[in-house]
């Protein structure tokens, strides 16, 4: 897709960095209030379409390395919110070991939600990591057909 | 009043839900999908779902209708390039 | 002859439907698990969340929550080896 006019630009410009810290509030105040990791996820997604949507596909390519990107977001959030899940082994698998209960202060510096406010956090950033490469990866699927015609399979790289 | 609001919600969702099928362009089909979709956000807040509300406002409104899109412009582009099809 | 079969099986569906409006629950009073009353009256007692789905979400049944991340990160596997260029020839 080709970039868009100059009004355009400035707009998804502004209203992309308020999409993503709108996100990131509904994720980090998922415990107390509606929302949680996956509706903030989906929100701070919302950043990518906004960048594609005023820049077109070929300058946001050129920002991103979507290896990284993938490592980042995707595997280090599936990776941490299964860690956390074993950490309350010793009980039970998913065992809240950190919550408090009500009126209770709690020791360590977290919310008296205890796993529930980290797990929030590991679930918000895995769901904006695969739900922004989810749309990257279709974007460049159109560029990938229109500029080689499909005549035959590729075959496998290795 | 919330009587009223809330039968004036479902009349546009169906009425959405209508023009997504009766329309015969692609994309203004998806555009038609995203207000169905948006309708249907405001409904789940009227039946006191918050948490649903903003994942069906945020994945319905924003991201499916993005990758729609996406869809619809790929198969155009294919089907200009095999020479066939309706346009 | 098409055209008829469609047309009965519409009439068809559609009063097993509306017959089956009879047996839902009226608007506004949905009918009660025995789990719900537990759910609402430890889930702030126990763990202090004040956000009872976030707590049923990520706690009573995390089990759900780890298969839905493991459906999504499914998805971006496929779309990821679907999408990939090639090296050409």
């Amino acid at each position: 897709m080709n970039p868009l006019s100059l009004i355009v630009r400035v707009g998804c410009d502004i209203f992309a960095w308020f999409m993503l810290v709108f996100g990131t509030n509904v994720i980090i105040h998922g415990y107390m209030s509606p929302g949680g990791g996956f509706q903030g996820g989906a929100i701070a997604a919302t950043f990518i379409v906004f960048l594609l949507v005023a820049y077109g596909s070929r300058r946001v390519h050129s920002w991103v390395n979507e290896g990284i990107y993938d490592v980042l977001f995707d595997e280090l959030g599936l990776l941490s919110f299964i860690i956390l899940a074993f950490l309350g082994l010793p009980t039970s698998f998913f065992f809240n070991y950190l919550a408090t209960p009500l009126g209770v202060a709690s020791p360590w510096f977290t919310p008296g939600a205890g796993t529930i406010f980290f797990m929030s956090i590991a679930v918000g950033i895995e769901v904006t990591g695969a739900l922004s490469l989810v749309i990257l990866n279709m974007h460049r699927g159109i560029r990938l057909f229109s500029e080689s015609p499909m005549e035959e399979e590729l075959g496998h790289d290795r | 009043m919330i009587d009223l609001m809330h039968t004036a919600v479902l009349i546009m969702l169906l009425l959405s839900a209508f023009f997504v099928l009766w329309l015969k362009e692609l994309i203004a089909s998806a555009i038609a999908l995203a207000a169905f979709s948006l309708t249907l956000a405001v409904e789940f807040y009227i039946l006191q779902a918050p948490d649903v509300a903003i994942a069906e406002a945020a994945i319905g409104a924003a991201l499916s209708t993005t990758i729609f899109i996406i869809a619809i412009r790929a198969c155009s582009t294919v089907r200009k390039i095999q020479g066939d099809g309706r346009k | 002859m098409k055209k008829t079969l469609f047309v009965a099986a519409a009439i068809i569906i559609g009063g097993l439907l509306i017959g089956a409006l009879d047996m839902v629950h009226p608007f506004g009073n949905p009918g009660a698990a025995p789990m719900d009353n537990y759910y609402l009256e430890n889930s702030l007692k126990e763990l202090s969340t004040e956000n009872i789905v976030t707590s049923i979400v990520f706690d009573y049944r995390g089990f759900d929550t780890l298969g839905e991340a493991a459906v999504l990160f499914t998805a971006l596997c496929s779309i990821t080896v679907l999408f990939r260029e090639g090296r050409k020839k």
